[in-house]
């Protein structure tokens, strides 16, 4: 039985910059033992640990969709010690990647229905990995309308920008794109995530919002579902909590008597609301 | 299963016959602590002891521990192996309290989903022989309250309890009836089930100290935010000393070390009552002061494991209550609590 502590070997196959600061990459990494990747089989919204030797571990969530094969991507905001590691390692180096962990988006709760997606800054990556299984071939048609809002504070933070205007063509998606404010070049939309989802003003009508974002972008985004009519069984997020083990044994992540990396990251609001407050 | 009788001076000779097969570890005087160790070669455990020290929960989740190994190579560190020894070891003579904490240990670790190789290993390598308290060995002990017994089986695979002249040896579990052949031939009759069973009686009662443990929980439930989450922590250290002594408490870091050219992955304890437990790399801490952390290790014990796994995460064992530098009393807290409104 595979002991959950350790990890699979990986190699870094490609590193891609997303942001004019530099400070958040996507990592692509290819499973050095191919059977790994089978055993690797991921949802949606999971995470998994980023292991590198000699410096510790973070969970990251996974931001390739499972739909695409022979690889799994992160995207990683460069921050402390495992994460700067990160951020200097070349392609062809070698770590380790523990998972995947936690739930996942409720795929099969979604489907059949009209999703609106709402991302904020870097905190889109799972998101993504949701809209690429989504759109994917046969995939597209188990699910209803889908509307994709997603901000940064300016144009050069967005991420996934060649994603972004690709999906900005297909006529299938709803895509309104963001900055709190624009530059020279900028050609797009202007104003916070919260005001842009009042104009689009998806319809509450067998729909699901997946939300993903900074706390205040959260906080100031979940009265506009209200005002639109969406319950809180059908507004989803993903929880953040400081993890070790990330499989429910180390005791870090728990809210109330929840795990986030077990029995989360992701829940609805109905659910968080049964929860305690603290995170 | 089998029950038999040995006389009462054989247990030493016991404990060093199975430490010729065994990885032993048995209480043995510290300096003025009786604690458990590995038995050396002619070394005399300690049976007329209180209680250990420490919690015995060391042998199967150390206070640190090395998960895996890891080398470097010219593409960067990478795996080497996995590192999970488990000697076949016989715990002897633990507190009724202390097996009970296993039981609950187990429950965390042995999930169906994810399982800890490393303490279940241990564990599964691990006889446990369980030393009855006839005399409950302090004022503070409060098993009773948390569906305990000074003479109970519960996490044992062998329970001796002493009955006036001899020792009944009762196997509890096939683990326990393989190791039969230490114990003599003589079988205990219905005498001595009879004298077990007052003795057994006569420790409970002699167990006053009592606590409305259960009682508690529809009001944990219900009350997260209370006032007197706020009347509780103004002594506490943040020493984490509680955490370590408690045999159910199980939070632990995961961190790495490198020497040269190779490394070591390690888990260490770690406790709910130090400010960095929950501290994230943004600065953001979901519990900024000691009252939440108090309120997380009260929650944790009497509300989040009994919903998770109908168990009650505290054994009575009063460790807590013994060590804490500045005598904060998990007992005084769980009353205060039963009487909220
Ligand atoms: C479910 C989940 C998904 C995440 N997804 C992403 C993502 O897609 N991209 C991204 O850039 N970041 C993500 N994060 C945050 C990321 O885990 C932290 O920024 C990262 O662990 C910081 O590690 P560090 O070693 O660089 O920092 P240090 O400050 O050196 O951290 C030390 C250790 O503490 C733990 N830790 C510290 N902060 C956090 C935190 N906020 N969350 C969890 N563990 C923490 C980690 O084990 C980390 O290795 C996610 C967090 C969670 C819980
Ligand atoms: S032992 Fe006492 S002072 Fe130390 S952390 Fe526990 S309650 Fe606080
Ligand atoms: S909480 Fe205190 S009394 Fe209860 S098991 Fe832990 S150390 Fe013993
Ligand atoms: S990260 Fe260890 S319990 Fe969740």
């Amino acid at each position: 039985m595979q002991n959950p502590y350790i990890p699979y070997p990986v190699e870094v196959i490609k590193i891609i910059t997303e942001v004019d600061t530099k400070d958040i990459k996507t990592f692509r990494f290819k499973f050095v033992n191919p059977e790994d990747e089978a055993k690797f089989s991921y949802i949606p919204g999971q995470f998994g640990e980023l292991s590198i030797y000699g410096k510790g571990e973070s969970p990251i969530g996974i931001a390739s969709s499972p739909t695409q094969k022979g690889y799994v991507e992160f995207t990683v905001q460069k921050a402390g010690v495992v994460t700067s590691a990160l951020h200097e390692m070349e392609e062809g180096t070698l770590m380790g990647l523990r998972g995947p962990l936690g739930n996942s988006w409720p795929i099969e709760y979604l489907e059949g229905k009209n999703i609106v997606i709402v991302g904020g800054g870097f905190a889109f990556t799972t998101l993504r990995s949701l809209i690429n299984y989504m759109i994917f071939e046969d995939n597209r048609k188990r699910f209803g309308k889908i509307t994709i809002i997603y901000g940064a504070r300016n144009p050069g933070l967005l991420i996934y920008k060649d994603e972004l205007e690709a999906w900005q063509k297909r006529d299938d998606l709803n895509v309104n794109i963001t900055v709190d404010k624009g530059d020279a070049t900028w050609k797009g939309r202007e104003g916070f995530v919260p005001a842009v989802c009042k104009e689009v003003a998806p319809s509450a009508e067998n729909a699901v919002t997946v939300i993903c974002g900074p706390p205040v972008m959260i906080r100031f985004t979940l009265p506009v579902f209200f005002d639109l009519g969406f319950s809180k069984e059908n507004i989803i997020t993903s929880l953040e909590m400081r993890m070790k083990c990330g499989i429910g044994k180390c005791g870090r992540c728990n809210v109330g008597s929840k795990y986030v990396c077990k029995d989360g990251p992701v829940f609805s609001l109905a659910e968080l609301d049964k929860l305690t407050k603290e995170y | 299963m089998e029950k038999r009788l040995i006389k009462k001076n054989t247990l030493t000779g016991i404990a060093g016959k199975m430490a010729d097969e065994f990885k032993v570890w048995a209480p043995v005087k510290q300096e003025e602590n009786v604690i458990f160790s590995p038995l050396e070669k002619n070394e005399q455990p300690f049976f007329a002891y209180l209680n250990s020290k420490n919690a015995p929960k060391q042998i199967f989740f150390p206070h640190t521990e090395t998960l895996m190994k890891y080398t470097s190579t010219p593409k960067g560190m990478v795996f080497a192996a996995e590192e999970n020894k488990a000697d076949k070891t016989v715990l002897f003579g633990v507190r009724p309290c202390d097996a009970h904490s296993f039981a609950l240990l187990d429950m965390l670790f042995d999930q169906e989903k994810y399982k800890d190789q490393y303490y279940i290993n241990k564990r599964n390598n691990t006889t446990v022989i369980t030393l009855a308290c006839v005399e409950p060995p302090y004022a503070t002990c409060f098993c009773t309250s948390v569906d305990g017994e000074p003479v109970d089986d519960k996490g044992a695979d062998i329970l001796i309890t002493d009955i006036g002249d001899n020792y009944l040896v009762e196997f509890v579990t096939p683990k326990g009836e393989k190791l039969a052949n230490y114990f003599g031939e003589t079988k205990a009759d219905a005498a001595a089930e009879t004298k077990k069973k007052e003795i057994a009686e006569k420790a409970k009662q002699a167990i006053k100290s009592k606590i409305p443990a259960h009682e508690i929980k529809p009001i944990l439930d219900v009350n997260f935010e209370n006032p007197i989450w706020a009347t509780i922590h103004g002594k506490c250290l943040a020493c984490g000393t509680c955490t370590w002594m408690c045999p159910t408490c199980h939070c632990f870091d995961i961190s790495d070390e490198v020497k040269g050219n190779d490394g070591v992955r390690i888990r260490s304890w770690d406790s709910c009552m130090f400010p960095l437990f929950t501290k994230e790399t943004s600065g953001h801490n979901p519990r900024t002061s000691q009252k939440e952390r108090w309120r997380q290790r009260v929650m944790h014990k009497f509300k989040y494991y009994v919903d998770n796994f109908n168990a009650i995460a505290c054994v009575g064992c009063g460790r807590c209550v013994m060590s804490c530098p500045v005598n904060l009393d998990i007992r005084k807290v769980v009353e205060d609590i039963a009487k909220i409104k």
